[in-house]
């Protein structure tokens, strides 16, 4: 039997998975407009996807030596900054990748609308 | 200290730890960062940063090597797929080098030796040079044939898959590596101990001599020996039975009880010379030492026509259909 540390792990190393693929395709979607790092971070989590910097600087890099990004670095306010924005590649990428997630999206919702089994049932009960 | 200071300190950690090329260019977008999330805090307090609270928002953005990493690409040394072949490849290694080593280093030093504490240092250290040095070999050789032939994990036919273990053989491995372990150890031992001996020789002054039969015989064993514990080792590796492999094994059983019908015939194994002893008790001595010897052949060859037995019945239950089922998992 877990204990309740084990399970919160266990529901903590499920969420990181759950949340990865979800915040790359976040990123992707937010710099359909032009933003630099900062923005990102303030945009997402106004919309309740808060992300620290150690994930999305990372991310950032990864997706833009993947051909996903452009960047440039810029002055804005007195400052250098480094703008990000989806490249023509990541707009590609970006529409099959929102195809594959409303996809499973629905099949998901189809799974959980489905009726439990009897076991299921009772332990709701 | 300033915020300046303390944030070009928390910046030249983080450089330590980065590769060398991306440094400037990351190092300058944390530092951006870093100042708008000062900037932000400050315009929401109304007033500057005071140092406690300017040294939590470092802290909460993680230790310098910690935010480093996540710029690092992941490295790995082996494929996760060959894993479970590359701990059996070492294991196998291992034993291969280290029981020799237990042998010449340590078990053939003692006879000639008066220090143990000597033999078993240099034991020590040759054993752990050794066991630095194949680790090392194992592990360069598999990283290797993953950055350059890690394909052939996914080029596979189910047609040329190992058979599937039949139910008596769930126990059969363990067998077949005991057998193997064993196998090698009895050689090393032969080998070592046996090698060009007419006697052996003890410290207190006297010698047990060697009848002209193991020498002889020397060759044979060490050879049969070495050849079964081979046979041990295929078929721990690929451990689908065949017909074959209980031949085989019934063979080496056959010559092993040949060996030891050879040996029993001999009147005398052993003799004794330069012991402080009455003739009569050396007399008594000799009668016992080659009583145990005669016992012990007597015992070997028992379990050698037992084991052919088995491999016999092996083979009359595949000829006449009643050997067990593969085994299904439900």
């Amino acid at each position: 039997m877990h204990t309740n540390g084990t399970n919160s792990e266990l529901f903590e190393n499920l969420r990181l998975e759950l949340r990865r693929g979800c915040l790359a395709v976040a990123v992707l979607v937010q710099l359909r407009t032009e933003l630099y790092g900062y923005a990102i971070r303030k945009a997402l989590s106004d919309q309740g996807l808060a992300i620290d910097e150690n994930t999305l600087y990372p991310l950032l890099r990864r997706l833009e030596s993947q051909g996903l990004l452009v960047s440039q670095w810029r002055e804005e306010d007195k400052r250098n900054k480094r703008f990000y924005r989806l490249s023509p590649v990541g707009e590609e990428v970006l529409a099959s990748l929102l195809a594959e997630w409303r996809q499973m999206n629905a099949a998901l919702e189809r799974i959980l609308a489905a009726p439990a089994s009897p076991r299921m049932q009772e332990q709701t009960q | 200290m300033t915020h300046t200071d303390l944030i070009d300190r928390y910046l030249n950690a983080v450089k330590l730890w980065l590769p060398r090329k991306l440094q400037k260019d990351i190092l300058a977008e944390l530092a951006e960062d870093l100042h708008s999330q000062i900037e932000e805090r400050e315009s929401v307090l109304g007033r500057p940063l005071e140092e406690a609270e300017f040294v939590d928002l470092l802290r909460r953005r993680g230790s310098p090597m910690r935010v480093a990493s996540g710029y690092i690409p992941e490295v790995r040394l082996i494929n996760p797929a060959m894993l479970p072949l590359y701990w059996m490849v070492l294991r196998i290694v291992l034993l291969w080098v280290i029981l020799p080593i237990f042998g010449l280093v340590f078990i053939r030093p003692l006879f000639d030796s008066h220090s143990l504490g000597n033999v078993l240092a240099t034991f020590v250290a040759t054993a752990f040079q050794s066991l630095f040095f194949v680790i090392g070999i194992v592990t360069t050789v598999f990283a290797l044939l993953d950055r350059y032939r890690s394909k052939w994990v996914d080029r596979w036919d189910p047609r040329k898959l190992p058979g599937a273990r039949r139910a008596h053989q769930q126990m059969q491995w363990y067998n077949d590596f005991s057998g193997f372990a064993f196998g090698v150890g009895a050689a090393v031992f032969w080998g070592a101990m046996m090698w060009h001996r007419s006697a052996f020789v003890f410290s207190a002054g006297f010698r047990f001599v060697l009848a002209p039969i193991w020498g002889q015989i020397y060759w044979l064993v060490l050879g049969l020996t070495l050849a079964r514990a081979a046979v041990d080792l295929y078929c721990f590796v690929r451990p689908a039975w065949t017909p074959a492999r209980s031949w085989v094994r019934l063979g080496f059983e056959v010559l092993k009880v040949a060996i030891a019908v050879v040996l029993l015939r001999v009147p005398s194994w052993f003799d004794i010379a330069g012991a402080d002893l009455s003739p009569a008790d050396m007399a008594k001595t000799v009668v016992w030492l080659n009583g145990t010897i005669q016992i012990t052949l007597v015992c070997a060859a028992a379990i050698m026509l037992f084991d052919g037995f088995r491999q016999a019945r092996l083979l009359w239950k595949a000829k006449t259909g009643r050997s067990t089922p593969i085994l299904t998992v439900s």
